[in-house]
């Protein structure tokens, strides 16, 4: 049918198609959240619904409230906080010493450990977790916040040292040359020089790592023991387990877990996105 | 500078793979001290059905998940990488369910998977499309985890645009010129300029289902019904820490280790010929 059109019709045409299934592709991925972010706001003992609700009738924020009140969600929460506060600071630094470091080396060895972090990022952290929490149980931090923070010593993740090596590594030489003549140390080359030049990068891996440990369910699964130290994601699990089928607590809660990672990640994508190039992106 | 990485990378990682080893071979519950028992855990990890059961999951997970997930992202990548007017908007809806957390993730799916009441079985059955039970039904378990895990693409979509991005404008106007259709073009020249990204993303999406699939199955289906969704990570998990047998669980993760070691080892051969990440 469209063959008969001028060109010029023809490309509008396919224009106007090419919009709608953008649309439409972006609503498929959004609309099952709408759903869970409806079914938080229904009055909880009432028949559950016969027809797909995008606004419940009548609407109620009361489950946002009652979650606080059926468990400590509060406590849960401000463990969460807890253990992001002290894993950001703790990853930004061990991450971008070795970032760093990884940039002022000779090539070779460069390469090798560019290549092993990249090897490292595979594995699977159940391909571990038998022996590592035998040798937490060895540190005696079971059912302890630290258990859950020890990984931020080791930068997290080796994909955060890659995005500091890769900031790093696109910072003129000469700069650091210049730097080292006047007698600079390498401590004092990375916090003067290096660090107020990947801005961008230390907030990208803040909010990557405000995620990897908010999110985190499997490490305080096996290691945190007594209720008062659980964080949000055992807590969920925790209000699961009390009640399977109100779903409206359910859903709630699972909004109020979700809330900071999806307005952080909304206040930040602009970032992870190939033209805002987060100084130093993967590809060249 | 490098020493707080590198040492903790050696006590969280290598030290936890050099222990697994040695606990495959004994008898250990985690209080009395390992007793030596030689091969014998790996017998009874291959004599126990319930092995066969879960690698076959894992499998089945991966042929089914891996394929989609990569196609997924492809398309995606392809449909959104062109700036117009709502372009980040769209964008920012793709990756929207990457970022929400594992937990909050799980239960979602668990409502809207509700076989009688979900919303999602509400729309098939306005549709008239049938309505199967999902979760509660055996033959749909494990395909209905493989669909929830189909919307958490993010990375792969940016990974992909970026490697889109990456592809010179002269290369298709010149094909254009040429005389290329755009399926020519995408043929030839996107999509093996993508292969080194796409080899990339293929293994490390199979590697991490060794992972990803654990929260799901835990928390939404337990394994059931009737072990439709017992996958390797949690049969590890049940091994060792339900029923503290250690020795078992290690013996499980040797294998995983093994498996994952040699997918490892094809995606070093790849990423050396190709000096990823490093400059020029």
């Amino acid at each position: 049918m469209t063959a008969k059109w001028p060109a010029g019709r023809r490309r509008l045409f396919g224009a106007l198609v090419h919009h709608v299934v953008r649309v439409a592709v972006a609503a498929v991925f959004v609309v099952p959240l709408l759903w869970v972010l409806a079914a938080s706001l229904r009055v909880p003992g009432l028949a559950p619904p016969r027809a797909i609700e995008w606004m419940p009738n009548p609407a109620t924020g009361s489950n946002y409230a009652r979650i606080f009140v059926l468990v400590p969600m509060g406590t849960f929460m401000l463990n969460s906080l807890i253990v992001v506060g002290l894993a950001i600071p703790l990853t930004i630094v061990t991450a971008s010493w070795a970032g760093f470091a990884v940039s002022q080396l000779p090539r070779r060895l460069r390469r090798r450990l560019v290549i092993s972090a990249v090897l490292l990022l595979m594995v699977p952290s159940t391909a571990l977790w038998l022996t590592r929490f035998l040798l937490v149980r060895q540190l005696m931090l079971i059912d302890t916040l630290w258990a859950l923070i020890l990984p931020a010593l080791m930068g997290s993740s080796p994909f955060f040292v890659l995005l500091f090596y890769w900031t790093f590594q696109r910072i003129p030489e000469e700069l650091f040359e210049s730097a080292r003549l006047d007698g600079a140390g390498a401590l004092a080359l990375w916090r003067r020089l290096a660090m107020p030049l990947a801005l961008p990068t230390i907030a990208a891996v803040s909010v990557l790592t405000f995620s990897l440990y908010w999110n985190d369910f499997i490490n305080p699964l096996l290691y945190l023991k007594s209720e008062s130290h659980y964080t949000l994601p055992v807590g969920l699990q925790m209000l699961q387990q009390m009640d399977k089928t109100n779903w409206p607590l359910l859903m709630a809660a699972a909004v109020v877990m979700a809330a900071p990672v999806v307005l952080l990640f909304l206040s930040v994508q602009r970032l992870f996105w190939p033209e805002g190039r987060l100084a130093g992106f993967p590809v060249r | 500078m490098l020493s707080p990485y590198l040492l903790g990378t050696l006590a969280l990682v290598a030290l936890p793979a050099f222990l697994s080893f040695g606990l495959a071979f004994t008898l250990y519950d985690g209080l009395a001290a390992p007793v030596w028992r030689g091969l014998q855990n790996f017998s009874e990890v291959f004599a126990d059905p319930l092995f066969g059961t879960a690698v076959r999951n894992s499998l089945t997970f991966i042929l089914l998940a891996v394929p989609l997930r990569l196609l997924g992202a492809l398309a995606l990548a392809l449909l959104l990488r062109q700036r117009h007017r709502g372009t980040g908007l769209y964008r920012a809806a793709v990756y929207l369910p990457t970022v929400i957390p594992d937990v909050a993730y799980a239960l979602a799916w668990l409502w809207i998977f509700n076989p009688i009441y979900g919303p999602l079985n509400l729309l098939l059955g306005a549709v008239g499309l049938p309505a199967p039970a999902w979760l509660a039904q055996s033959n749909t378990a494990l395909p209905a985890i493989v669909i929830m895990s189909a919307f958490q693409i993010g990375e792969g979509f940016v990974v992909l645009l970026a490697g889109l991005q990456d592809i010179p404008q002269d290369y298709h106007q010149s094909a254009a010129l040429d005389g290329a259709s755009r399926w020519q073009c995408f043929r030839f020249i996107t999509l093996p300029l993508l292969a080194p990204w796409l080899l990339l993303l293929t293994l490390r999406d199979i590697i991490l289902s060794a992972q990803s699939t654990f929260t799901p199955a835990y928390l939404m289906t337990g394994g059931g019904p009737y072990y439709a969704t017992l996958v390797v990570p949690l049969l590890v998990y049940e091994e060792a820490f339900d029923r503290f047998r250690f020795g078992q669980g290690a013996v499980l993760m040797l294998l995983l280790f093994v498996c994952v070691g040699l997918l490892l080892l094809l995606v070093y051969l790849t990423v050396r010929r190709w000096g990823y990440g490093d400059d020029r």
